[in-house]
């Protein structure tokens, strides 16, 4: 990566442009050239590294002062992350999910969480991201041990552009953040969407059959896929882009409940406790009377080396696969909206 | 290295009850020069004032002992002089606006000794004795039995053990990048020495130079289950400190003068300093004979004797 990609172009003011002439970067690079740009705006921003940096990151070459690449010791990072938000910085601390969620757990809830601390714990290698790594490197249960702390934002962007849009609106926001990333998937969705607002879903396609509720790099661009391929089988799905997790948006489940007659979830995470776990609370909570099927990891590791995409074959989450189990459980006969059902009159 | 006990160190600190000059409430902590504690006594003499509130934290420490739930007692009561020290004579801390920005910073890693720093936050004015003794652990009181940070004078809430150093590392970063003196002061345990993650701190601070980090471990050879040394050794405790790159030594914990002179000693080479005090778990109440419970529930005939052997009728 180079630090002085396209001086010409602002990712600020114009991320999508930005994004155009750099259509080759990940989103976990992404996310380190607009930390990099965001923090030129506000000088209480630091990063914080743990020896998984890269060797020239670009928040690095434009503010080494404010770079600090602690070595390998995660937690003491966290425990740091906390001192330096108490002394009234900006702090993000970056690490593989595996490790900055998992490792550092307890970093997490007493000094991120309880504290509510400013500081955005931004990990990339989501997920079965880490592929070939092996499950070391994997991170299939990040979601579900933070989605549990109270006070965290949970947030796991779609693709570059709502990278930048998501570092952004973390760096505006005052308190504790997650913010997961995948490793080297290129994802640029080529949909029209709302503007970004945390805690608010992003509605990408509209339709009646099926809910397909996604978050993430894999998971929105396979729903998209899916829903492509269930239309062709005259299947209609609403899509709808569920990248904060907490606080999830309970109203957008209530209202894709209310249209569709199946709901869908579709997540690079164990189906415990991650997104599929979200909206089946949630359908319960609000008595939404619909059934969930939960696309995602089904609750085993996968130590069997390969990459990215033979592993998400492997776990059903391909847009094919997808569609295809859409079609083994949607109802076949139309069910009532779920105002009819509960209502008395 | 062994330090010994300087009486003669200077320093000019205000009394914290009665102070010699109006503070407003939030405002910056403008001390006269390093050094100087807010809350100690205005010359050598007030060095002298030290040992008496020593005795008051310790009376409110086995007051707290004799509260419904009790308190974790024998490591409340070690500390005792460390926080002493700190609070009355070296650290720049005002109890009316205990978050100011010029402040230092006392960060209790070892948290469940929070009756001993609660104690002694009373005692220098933070917080109302009376209120602690009838609040302490009662039902929607801020005095937890693990240090809570929503009490006035308390930074984070420690008690899982291990964090302290860590957050203070960071803190103290904090003040270097914003060009500011505060300093940070982090006490441990020598059990609670144990969790790596110290270790991860340790290394990280020396590296980075940060001369205005103190780590002070009070050393009292007792843990949960036990004493330290049966359990996991924390041998050569300052040589190992030194080793990893902070300016270490080692003092009796429990003598005021020679704790005042090895926290106003001057560090050299841009190290943090490290400290590792001797106490005694219990000291300062005889009927403990110096290896007080780590935790006590006192009945009433336990505190009519642990006040008469600190000089006070109950």
């Amino acid at each position: 990566m180079s630090a002085s990609l396209a001086p010409a172009l602002d990712l600020a003011r114009s991320p999508e442009a930005w994004l155009a002439a750099h259509p080759d970067l990940s989103n976990r690079l992404v996310f380190r050239h607009a930390a990099a740009r965001f923090a030129e705006e506000d000088a209480r921003v630091v990063f914080l590294e743990a020896d998984l940096g890269g060797g020239s990151d670009p928040f690095e070459a434009r503010h080494p002062q404010r770079y600090f690449n602690l070595g390998i010791c995660e937690a003491t990072m966290l425990d740091m992350a906390c001192g330096l938000a108490h002394g009234g910085h900006t702090v993000i601390a970056h690490s593989f999910a595996a490790f900055g969620v998992m490792r550092a757990c307890e970093q997490v809830r007493l000094n991120l969480a309880y504290a509510r601390a400013n500081v955005k714990l931004v990990c990339d290698y989501g997920g079965v991201a880490g592929a070939f790594f092996g499950p070391t490197h994997h991170a299939i249960e990040d979601l579900a041990v933070l989605r549990a702390m109270p006070n965290l934002t949970v947030v796991s962007p779609a693709d570059g552009l709502e990278t930048v849009l998501a570092t952004r609106a973390m760096l505006q926001h005052d308190g504790p953040v997650y913010l997961r990333l995948g490793r080297n998937r290129v994802t640029r969705l080529d949909v029209p969407r709302p503007p970004f607002e945390l805690g608010r879903a992003a509605l990408l396609r509209e339709g009646d059959d099926v809910g397909l509720l996604a978050h993430g790099e894999v998971g929105v661009s396979v729903a998209l896929d899916a829903a492509k391929l269930l239309e062709a089988q005259g299947v209609a799905a609403r899509v709808l882009n569920m990248h904060t997790l907490k606080p999830l948006d309970e109203e957008a489940v209530r209202e894709t409940a209310s249209r569709t007659r199946l709901l869908v979830t579709v997540e690079e995470h164990n189906v415990l406790g991650g997104l599929g776990s979200a909206v089946s609370e949630t359908v319960c909570t609000l008595d939404l009377q619909r059934r969930v099927l939960r696309v995602g990891l089904q609750d085993r590791y996968d130590s069997r080396a390969g990459s990215h995409e033979a592993l998400l074959k492997g776990h059903g989450l391909e847009g094919g696969q997808v569609a295809e189990r859409v079609l083994e459980v949607l109802p076949r006969t139309p069910v009532f909206a779920v105002e009819s059902t509960t209502r008395r009159d | 290295m062994t330090f010994s006990a300087n009486s003669t160190t200077p320093g000019l600190s205000r009394d914290a009850r009665t102070p010699a000059e109006p503070a407003g409430s939030g405002g910056p902590v403008t001390p006269a020069r390093s050094g100087d504690g807010v809350a100690g006594a205005a010359s050598d003499a007030g060095l002298a004032l030290l040992p008496g509130r020593a005795t008051r934290i310790r009376r409110t420490i086995v007051r707290l002992a004799a509260t419904p739930s009790g308190c974790h007692l024998g490591g409340s009561l070690s500390m005792v002089e460390i926080l002493v020290a700190l609070l009355g004579r070296v650290m720049r801390v005002d109890p009316r606006a205990p978050k100011a920005p010029g402040r230092d910073h006392l960060i209790l890693s070892k948290g469940h000794a929070a009756a001993g720093l609660y104690a002694a936050l009373a005692e220098f004015g933070f917080v109302d004795v009376e209120t602690l003794v009838r609040e302490y652990n009662a039902d929607g009181s801020v005095f937890t039995g693990h240090v809570n940070a929503a009490v006035p004078g308390v930074e984070f809430a420690t008690g899982s053990l291990g964090h302290g150093l860590g957050l203070g590392v960071g803190l103290t970063l904090s003040h270097v990048l914003r060009g500011e003196p505060n300093r940070t002061f982090v006490v441990c345990g020598d059990g609670e020495m144990g969790e790596g993650s110290n270790w991860e701190a340790l290394q990280v601070a020396s590296h980075r130079k940060l001369t205005g980090l103190t780590l002070i471990i009070d050393r009292n050879g007792g843990q949960n289950d036990g004493p330290t040394e049966a359990i996991l050794s924390q041998e050569a405790l300052v040589q190992r400190l030194d080793a990893f790159g902070f300016q270490s030594l080692e003092v009796d914990g429990h003598d005021l003068p020679a704790l005042v002179a090895a926290l106003e000693a001057p560090v050299a080479g841009g190290r943090p300093r490290a400290i590792v005090a001797r106490t005694r778990k219990g000291a300062g109440v005889p009927m403990l004979k110096g290896k007080g419970p780590h935790y006590a529930v006192f009945s009433q005939e336990h505190l009519r004797r642990a006040l008469a052997s600190l000089g006070e009728d109950a």
